[in-house]
């Protein structure tokens, strides 16, 4: 990556473009495809810092992602009828130069070979030393989890799951995170979920964490839970409620939601406002994307907004932001200026 | 098939062994039949030039032995089959005549997956979209992106520089994007 930074700090016009050596460079690449953490992270920080290539970036990732198609199949029956008419068209030629298979069988034994040492050492690579395991998501990245005993978790950016290889039905968390929790009704084995608020205790269920602000929530989609709270009381939760709890304030709200919810739309990348006021909006954008804004007319923070904001590309999520609320929002180093049109 | 056991089928395809023949065939009929299609937009003339080629090959087997890529080899090889049979059929003489007015590459909604990333998309978008790229740049992401032949593979293909195969596709993602992500805002905005 050093390299690569010196390529673009010296890079003259006549040499290589910074788009071909974007499209080039496997760091990148795992960017794109939001594949290794040290990459995303490099880039994400690369891009806060020339935000004046942005165009070329996302074109880069627009190429690398490329386009997806279902390829149209031609039926074997098909294929099998125009190679034998080609065959017969043909056989006035000779049948002759029978195969010399010899060599080729050898090549693809030795390839063979190589492949299986190939997957011997990297196995050794990834056998894990200690017992805890944790998940962390940078800014603006959601990434899907399978725990060890079937459990999905969905979570959210700037946030942290982790456990302990033997207990991993007992998951430590910071951030956000969507739980979707395989139930085992055989041995009713418990699922404990711990933030520096509470305890969530479940059995089979779905339900929706956030450490945000300084409190815990809790919504619960389906099943039944029970949290244990920092003061030392408990409370059960039916579907479609939301318990929040602050150990620093020591208050607690329970509410009964009734509304299409903001809370967990962040998985299928949506945030959804309902009445929201400017502020909490991009309270919202702060902590998913690790930004600070700034207000330059204070009335706008209490502005409403309602619909449904994209959240998986910051630029497209400020721009509908900017068009709805009739703003400008400028992203510098890491700061979000917003102010009136 | 990956590259390496490619070129062993193709070594012993010109050493004269009739299942390499049938093999290779057997892979690279249907795909070479679906950009035949693309390029001329007739079953007909895709079939014929499709017997011609591989007729060709399997009599000039011996002949043409050194090939660095056999996917990227029989591509141009194809394709140059088909433009001289368009041109012939047609009385065109270059390659944007015969295929602009020949409506190639065109795309539709049926063959298009939308991704994550397009989600606020729909596959009838995405393909009116990419209908009004030229028909160069539907090409080139032809043959990248439902072909998978790599970067420098469409450039011998296609016979343009690589500076060029770049540009043609920064131009068309630039064009796709900016309109994916106007009509994005405008869906988002309608619903509040």
């Amino acid at each position: 990556m050093v390299s690569l930074l010196m390529k673009i700090l010296f890079m003259s016009k006549e040499e290589l473009s910074l788009l071909e050596i974007l499209i080039e460079d496997l760091s990148f690449v795992n960017w794109a495809k939001n594949h290794n953490q040290n990459d995303v992270a490099f880039w994400n920080n690369w891009i806060r810092q020339h935000p004046d290539k942005i165009e070329t970036v996302y074109n880069a990732k627009a190429i690398i992602l490329g386009i997806k198609f279902n390829k149209t199949q031609v039926s074997e029956t098909k294929i099998d009828q125009a190679l034998s008419d080609i065959l017969a068209l043909v056989e006035v030629e000779e049948k002759s130069f029978k195969k010399e298979k010899k060599s080729f069988s050898v090549i693809k034994y030795m390839a063979m070979a190589t492949t299986l040492v190939l997957f011997i050492s990297l196995a050794y690579l990834f056998i894990p030393t200690d017992t805890t395991v944790t998940h962390t998501t940078l800014f603006g990245e959601i990434i899907d989890l399978k725990l060890p005993d079937g459990t999905s978790v969905i979570l959210n950016g700037n946030s942290e799951i982790s456990y302990d290889k033997n207990t991993p039905r007992n998951i430590n968390l910071s951030g956000e995170a969507y739980f979707k929790v395989k139930s085992i009704p055989s041995t009713k084995a418990k699922f404990w979920v711990n933030t520096r608020d509470l305890k969530v205790e479940v059995f089979g269920t779905q339900f929706h964490v956030s450490t945000r602000n300084n409190k815990t929530g809790v919504l619960l989609d389906e099943g039944r839970i029970e949290l244990l709270l920092g003061n030392g009381t408990s409370k059960k939760m039916k579907p479609g409620e939301l318990v929040s709890y602050s150990n620093k304030d020591k208050i607690t709200t329970h509410d009964k939601v009734t509304q299409e919810l903001s809370y967990s739309l962040w998985r299928e990348g949506t945030y959804i406002f309902n009445n929201t006021t400017v502020y909490e909006v991009m309270k919202n954008i702060e902590q998913a994307y690790g930004l600070k804004t700034e207000f330059i007319d204070e009335e706008l923070k209490g502005q409403k907004l309602t619909g449904g904001i994209p959240n998986q590309n910051l630029k497209i999520c400020l721009s509908a932001i900017e068009k709805s609320t009739g703003t400008r929002i400028v992203v510098k180093d890491n700061r979000l200026i917003m102010f009136k049109n | 098939m990956n590259t390496f056991s490619e070129k062993a089928l193709w070594e012993l395809f010109t050493e004269g062994d009739q299942n390499a023949f049938s093999s290779l065939f057997k892979t690279y009929y249907p795909q070479l039949y679906g950009y035949g299609i693309k390029l001329s937009s007739d079953s007909f003339i895709t079939e014929d030039c499709l017997q011609n080629f591989f007729i060709y090959l399997h009599k000039n087997r011996r002949k043409i032995r050194k090939v660095n890529h056999v996917k990227s080899y029989l591509y141009t090889s194809f394709r140059r089959e088909i433009l001289k049979s368009l041109k012939k059929e047609r009385q065109f003489s270059s390659y944007e005549t015969s295929l602009e007015r020949g409506r190639s590459f065109g795309f539709s909604p049926e063959e298009l997956k939308i991704e994550q990333e397009l989600s606020h998309i729909k596959t009838t978008t995405l393909a009116i979209l990419l209908n009004t790229l030229s028909t160069r740049q539907r090409e080139v992401i032809y043959l990248k992106y439902y072909s998978g032949l790599s970067t420098k593979d469409t450039m011998e293909v296609m016979d343009i520089s690589y500076q060029s195969v770049l540009n043609t596709l920064q131009k068309a993602f630039a064009k796709l994007r900016n309109e994916i992500e106007d009509r994005e805002i405008s869906a988002i905005l309608k619903k509040t």
